[in-house]
């Protein structure tokens, strides 16, 4: 029964993950561009988790608000400031991330202060589902249901819309994009704007189950890599199986020896760099 | 990020003259310390990044495990200041080695990503071995033995200014040793490996042996580093193996120039004076340094030493009347 | 030095996938030769040169280089043998003057030595003084502290040449050396590459026939991943599969 409440915690995890590194792979796969702020924008969406709660006292608000917000903000950040550097190589792309990154994280300082907060989990989903004799909180359950649809959504929007097949043959070759007469910029910053807005999203999700504090974004940041690492930069299946597969590895730890959880991914990152060098869903 | 200075090979001298000028201007030694010990980080960092084209986000692994090494075998193996020191060189090499090692199987995105991750890994050993390390409260109580060869005193450092000294000279040392690194046959080969992988290895270069010992080389430098900075302050943090310290020292490189030495010194400087200067009135400073790095990108990407130099250049224009830039070339100073 | 022949493939074959791009090719180039590999697009030229560099591992057979094996040899291993290469699209070390770019291709030659770290360029004049002497041959010596990106298109592809020079090959392999110059700049290039054939031995891969018919002593020509005939270029002039191979791509 532990391990089933450990699994359980571990697929929620692994789809919080699997949200993150889709957004960091979708932007990558398209712009050709990595977003080291990836892990703050996570972080501004549970703080916007936490400030929404307050004011409003309503978790679903922050929800349906919180994620849109994010997005919007990478957006501006996409027009002002990303838009002028893709044609320059990835260490400058690196280098004005982590300069976002730094801003952001600060900023909330001045906004939150420097300590953490915690997000009470949302009326209607607070207790636990009890089956036979296996109790399990309610607001995990809903969060392994939600981030399933969510992924589905996605998926659907990737493989089934107009947008999506532009994005993946953009991932081929942007040049041909804009000979279909696509305005190339507005599908860019669009792109990166739902790249971000996924972060958010995940980091609004798990606010209620780890509580937010500034300095989580490079944590997050870390974790995103070795995802994408394992399941291969660019591939949407990869950072699904890569996400959940770092969540149960670390959900499942926690309980055998917890100091060596998040070792245990990154152990588990350096053999598949060893094994297979383009991650297990990787293009070479 | 192209290497180029208009100091010729004098750039010791005016390293040493700085030195000589540091501890008078700054408020306190203690500063001026500080600045060199991350000036020499700094500079192993520039080795990679400015002239190896390696931006490396695992920095902190070799500048905290110097610290934590060197502190370790003077607590618990009673070793003096040098072999403390020589053990941190040590480590960061070998442990920089197996680092780059890895993490250059992939180019580009992807050999960023694993230095990133890679610092993680380190950070969580530290984190998870706190019996050794102190875990979230640091290693307490780090010595600063004084200065002894063959069991014979040469010099007390417990005082600040004596302290100063001794690290002020091993960053001459320093900077000499990677001036002539990157003017040996080594250093010009990896400009070359970074200007063109595939060409270099088209005239006979095993490009990733030349990235090996770039890491290896910054490595030892970094944690050499590390390692005087835990002496100064008798302390070592667990934030010198945390991702921000690799981000830190990028940053500072970053922002004095990248391909310039004598930019890392004024990356480093620049650095530690604000950070001091407002962490009274405004501990929210790393905003300004990421601005600064968002607008180095954007306007000024030799960074703050590049752009002190096209000042320099225009100002001898000027006296001298006109000269091509492409006139006198000389390609011994024109990486230092 | 009994055997006539520098290089030799013994029943070189490479596919991708279902592909064959080249197919149990024989070749010999003999000493202190010019041999061009002509053919229509497709016909291979370009994977047999990934093959013989070393970029590509082939499918099947063997490759010998002065009757030693080479066929798995890793590309930078194949200089300190004895083999050079330039490059179809030019790839020089753009930021860097002509006489570092030299002097780089010179050092290569000896590989890993050049990992010493703690001695100074200076030390080690021989590398220069080799590409000096190959800037002079060039006639780039005027050019010598200019960045190569700043160079002409012509004299970048004079100096792609060069590079191979400087590793003092026994056999230089030259993938389509007048690629994108202009006709005024093609003279240059040839009297250079007939003059590098009294030296060195040379492998050319190239599209221009004029230049092909006019320095070559052998002369392969490949089809759809074979080898269609060899001969003297004026066999090669008269042969009607020749004809028949180029006017097919025509058509």
């Amino acid at each position: 029964m532990l391990y089933l409440f450990q699994v359980l915690n571990g697929l929620g995890l692994g789809m919080i993950y699997f949200l993150i590194s889709a957004g960091l792979t979708i932007i990558f796969g398209l712009l050709n561009f990595v977003n080291f702020a990836h892990g703050a924008f996570f972080m501004l969406g549970g703080y916007l988790c936490w400030s929404l709660t307050e004011l409003t006292g309503n978790f679903w608000l922050s929800l349906l608000i919180g994620p849109p917000a994010v997005a919007c903000l990478a957006w501006v950040a996409e027009a002002a400031l990303i838009r002028r550097i893709y044609r320059l190589p990835h260490t400058f792309h690196i280098l004005v991330t982590v300069g976002i990154a730094l801003i952001l994280q600060e900023t909330t300082i001045m906004i939150w202060g420097p300590t953490g907060k915690n997000i009470p989990v949302p009326a209607g989903l607070q207790g636990v589902v009890t089956l036979w004799n296996f109790a399990y909180p309610t607001y995990r359950l809903f969060l392994i249901a939600f981030t399933s649809l969510i992924g589905l959504a996605l998926w659907y929007l990737l493989e089934q819309t107009r947008f999506g097949g532009l994005v993946r043959a953009g991932s081929e070759s942007a040049e041909m994009v804009s000979l279909l007469g696509t305005n190339i910029h507005r599908l860019f910053a669009r792109t990166f704007a739902l790249g971000v807005g996924l972060a958010g999203l995940a980091g609004v999700l798990s606010a209620p189950i780890r509580g937010v504090h500034p300095f989580m974004g490079p944590e997050v940041l870390g974790i995103a890599f070795v995802v994408v690492v394992i399941g291969g930069m660019g591939s949407f299946t990869g950072a699904l199986l890569g996400g959940l597969l770092v969540g149960l590895v670390q959900s499942l730890m926690s309980t055998i020896w917890p100091e060596g959880a998040n070792l245990m991914i990154y152990g588990a990152m350096a053999a598949v760099i060893l094994l297979r060098p383009y991650g297990l869903f990787g293009r070479a | 990020m192209v290497p180029r200075s208009g100091l010729p090979g004098g750039s010791a001298a005016v390293v040493a003259v700085i030195l000589v000028l540091m501890p008078l201007v700054l408020p306190s030694s203690t500063m001026a310390t500080e600045i060199l010990i991350f000036a020499m980080a700094s500079l192993a960092c520039n080795l990679l990044l400015g002239y190896g084209g390696l931006l490396s986000f695992g920095q902190g692994i070799f500048f905290g495990s110097g610290a934590y090494l060197s502190s370790l075998v003077m607590m618990h193996a009673g070793a003096g200041l040098i072999s403390a020191l020589l053990t941190a060189i040590a480590s960061g090499a070998v442990l920089a080695t197996l680092v780059g090692a890895l993490a250059i199987r992939r180019t580009g995105i992807y050999f960023v990503m694993m230095t990133l991750a890679f610092n993680q890994t380190a950070y969580f050993i530290a984190y998870t071995l706190s019996d050794w390390t102190g875990g979230d409260n640091g290693l307490l109580d780090v010595p600063r033995p004084p200065l002894a060869l063959f069991g014979a005193t040469l010099a007390d450092l417990s005082g600040a200014t004596a302290y100063y000294v001794f690290v002020a000279v091993l960053f001459l040392l320093v900077f000499i040793a990677t001036v002539t690194v990157i003017s040996s046959p080594f250093g010009s080969t990896l400009i070359g490996v970074r200007e063109n992988e595939a060409r270099a290895c088209a005239v006979g270069y095993d490009a990733r042996n030349f990235k090996i010992v770039a890491f290896a080389l910054s490595g030892a430098v970094t944690a050499l580093a590390g390692a005087l900075y835990a002496m100064l302050l008798n302390f070592a943090p667990l934030e010198n193996i945390q991702l921000s310290m690799s981000e830190n020292i990028v940053v500072m490189t970053v922002i004095g120039g990248t391909g310039s030495l004598l930019g890392s010194l004024l990356g480093a400087g620049s650095w530690v004076i604000i950070s001091d200067i407002l962490a009274e009135v405004w501990p929210r400073w790393l905003i300004l340094m990421g601005g600064a790095l968002i607008l180095i990108v954007l306007f000024l990407r030799g960074g703050l030493w590049g752009g002190v130099e096209s000042l320099m250049q225009r100002f001898s224009h000027q006296n001298k009347g006109h000269q091509g830039p492409d006139d006198a070339p000389d390609e011994k100073d024109e990486s230092v | 030095m009994t055997d006539p022949c520098i290089l030799k493939t013994e029943n070189l074959s490479l596919s991708y996938g279902g592909f064959t791009a080249v197919d149990k090719v024989n070749l010999q180039v003999k000493h202190k030769t010019v041999h061009s590999v002509i053919g229509p697009n497709g016909a291979g030229k370009t994977s047999l040169f990934h093959c013989l560099t070393g970029g590509r591992r082939p499918t099947g057979g063997r490759i010998l280089f002065k009757d030693e094996e080479i066929t798995n040899k890793s590309a930078h291993a194949r200089v300190g043998s004895g083999m050079a290469r330039s490059f179809q699209i030019t790839s020089l070390f753009q930021n860097l003057t002509v006489r570092e770019n030299l002097r780089l291709a010179s050092q290569g030659r000896d590989g890993n030595r050049a990992l010493v770290f703690w001695r100074s360029v200076s030390a080690r004049g021989e590398h220069q003084a080799l590409a000096d002497q190959v800037m002079e041959r060039l006639g780039l010596t005027h050019k010598a502290g200019v960045a190569a990106g700043d160079l002409s298109h012509g004299q970048q592809r004079i100096l792609e040449v060069g590079m191979a020079l400087c590793g003092k090959p026994a056999l230089l392999l030259l993938d389509e050396p007048t690629a994108g110059m202009g006709v005024n700049d093609i003279p240059m290039m040839t009297e250079l590459i007939a003059e590098l054939g009294k030296d060195y031995s040379v492998l050319l891969i190239e599209h221009n026939m004029g230049i092909v018919m006019s320095i070559s002593d052998t002369i392969t020509v490949m089809s759809r991943g074979n080898v269609l005939i060899e001969g003297k270029p004026a066999e090669i002039r008269a042969d009607m599969r020749v004809r028949e191979a180029y006017l097919g791509e025509v058509a």
